[in-house]
């Protein structure tokens, strides 16, 4: 029963780990390069989700002071925490997705299986200096 | 296929292990929203109680952001800035001068090139107000980014892409690194320490809107070059 209101009282952070666990699962089990850069950002939001709950109060006014607006104020740190966060998930998304692009000119697909396949019968491969117009 | 099985199988096992350590971890956490939990009584709590007079900036994350850990956010204007480059070095071979696969309905077009400059004051006005308001630099730049993008889509990347020559895009996209730099080194003679923005309140506020305007300008040009990079590698 304790256990029960435990649970209840930090459905917060319960909904971020279930969060983390669907990132991680499609990160891991997605065979499509795509797919697992969604996953990576699943992953990445469940963690901004996470700090910025840390940083939150019951009934509380957002961190700016303006006249006549009184406290509990929210935690301003975990704030621009998160936003340094966001900024280099940006940037690991758009290097991912350029490099997929990539993969997908040089081997013609992003599925790794059919990247797999193709490099198991030498025949059927793209030569890696054809800019990949084998497959399409 | 059984391959394939014995590694959903083993996925899995792994998800088990580390929903149980994390699940245990997180209900041993102080509930969140309590008021007197740790997170809130040490640094936070100083940030609130003299942090506007000591930043200068009546937003408390701006505060934090320009000042406190100015440094921080130096490093992470940088990591944008590099991510731009990296974008644009593995996608630089296969440019293609810009044309629209995708010929956009008369609606979305109307629509975009009307709200355009709408959107585009909306970003200035984040920007300048990030000290009293929410947002700040990279909001607004990131609103900024958004409005370039959409334009794009609508008059094709080659014509958005052409307003500025190359030369200038890099350089607008490298005034956020470069204006940090300088207001950090200009904190040395001001104040002795890196970012020292001094105590004067008109040269602190100009200092940290200019700082704004860098993140913002710098934010949304990269953003767009991002895209630009990305949308003009060869599709096949």
């Amino acid at each position: 029963m304790n256990l029960a209101a435990e649970a209840f009282s930090h459905v917060d952070y319960l909904v971020t780990v279930a969060l983390f666990l669907i990132g991680a699962w499609i990160l891991l089990t997605s065979g499509n390069l795509v797919k697992k850069v969604i996953g990576l950002n699943i992953m990445e939001t469940s963690v901004f989700a996470f700090i910025v709950t840390t940083g939150m109060i019951d009934d509380g006014a957002p961190p700016l002071l303006a006249a006549g607006v009184e406290g509990p104020f929210a935690s301003p740190l975990p704030h621009a925490l998160v936003l340094t966060g966001i900024v280099v998930a940006v940037s690991v998304t758009s290097l991912a997705l350029v490099l997929i692009l990539r993969v997908k000119a040089e081997l013609g697909s992003v599925e790794l299986d059919e990247i797999a396949s193709a490099g198991e019968q030498p025949g059927a491969a793209a030569p890696p200096d054809s800019r990949g117009h084998a497959n399409d | 296929m059984n391959n394939r099985k014995s590694a959903r199988v083993l996925t899995m096992a792994l998800m088990a292990a580390l929903a149980v350590p994390l699940t245990y971890g997180v209900l041993q956490l102080p509930t969140p929203g309590q008021a007197d939990a740790p997170a809130h009584s040490n640094v936070s709590a100083k940030y609130i109680e003299a942090g506007a007079e000591l930043a200068g900036s009546e937003n408390l994350v701006t505060g934090v952001l320009l000042n406190f850990r100015a440094l921080d956010t130096f490093g992470e204007v940088l990591v944008i800035f590099t991510a731009w480059l990296a974008v644009a070095a593995v996608a630089g071979g296969a440019r293609e001068a810009g044309q629209d696969s995708i010929p956009p309905s008369p609606i979305v077009d109307y629509v975009i090139r009307l709200l355009g400059p709408f959107i585009a004051i909306f970003a200035v006005f984040v920007i300048v107000n990030g000290h009293v308001l929410p947002g700040g630099g990279f909001q607004g730049g990131v609103v900024l980014g958004a409005m370039l993008i959409m334009l794009s889509l609508v008059l094709g990347t080659g014509v958005v892409e052409g307003v500025f020559s190359d030369r200038v895009w890099i350089w607008l996209r490298a005034a956020g690194v470069l204006v940090f730099a300088m207001v950090a080194l200009l904190g040395l003679p001001a104040a002795g320490f890196l970012f020292g923005l001094g105590q004067a309140p008109a040269l602190r506020q100009a200092l940290m809107m200019a700082l704004e305007l860098a993140i913002g300008v710098g934010g949304g040009a990269v953003l767009a070059g991002l895209y630009f990079s990305i949308a003009g590698t060869h599709r096949s």
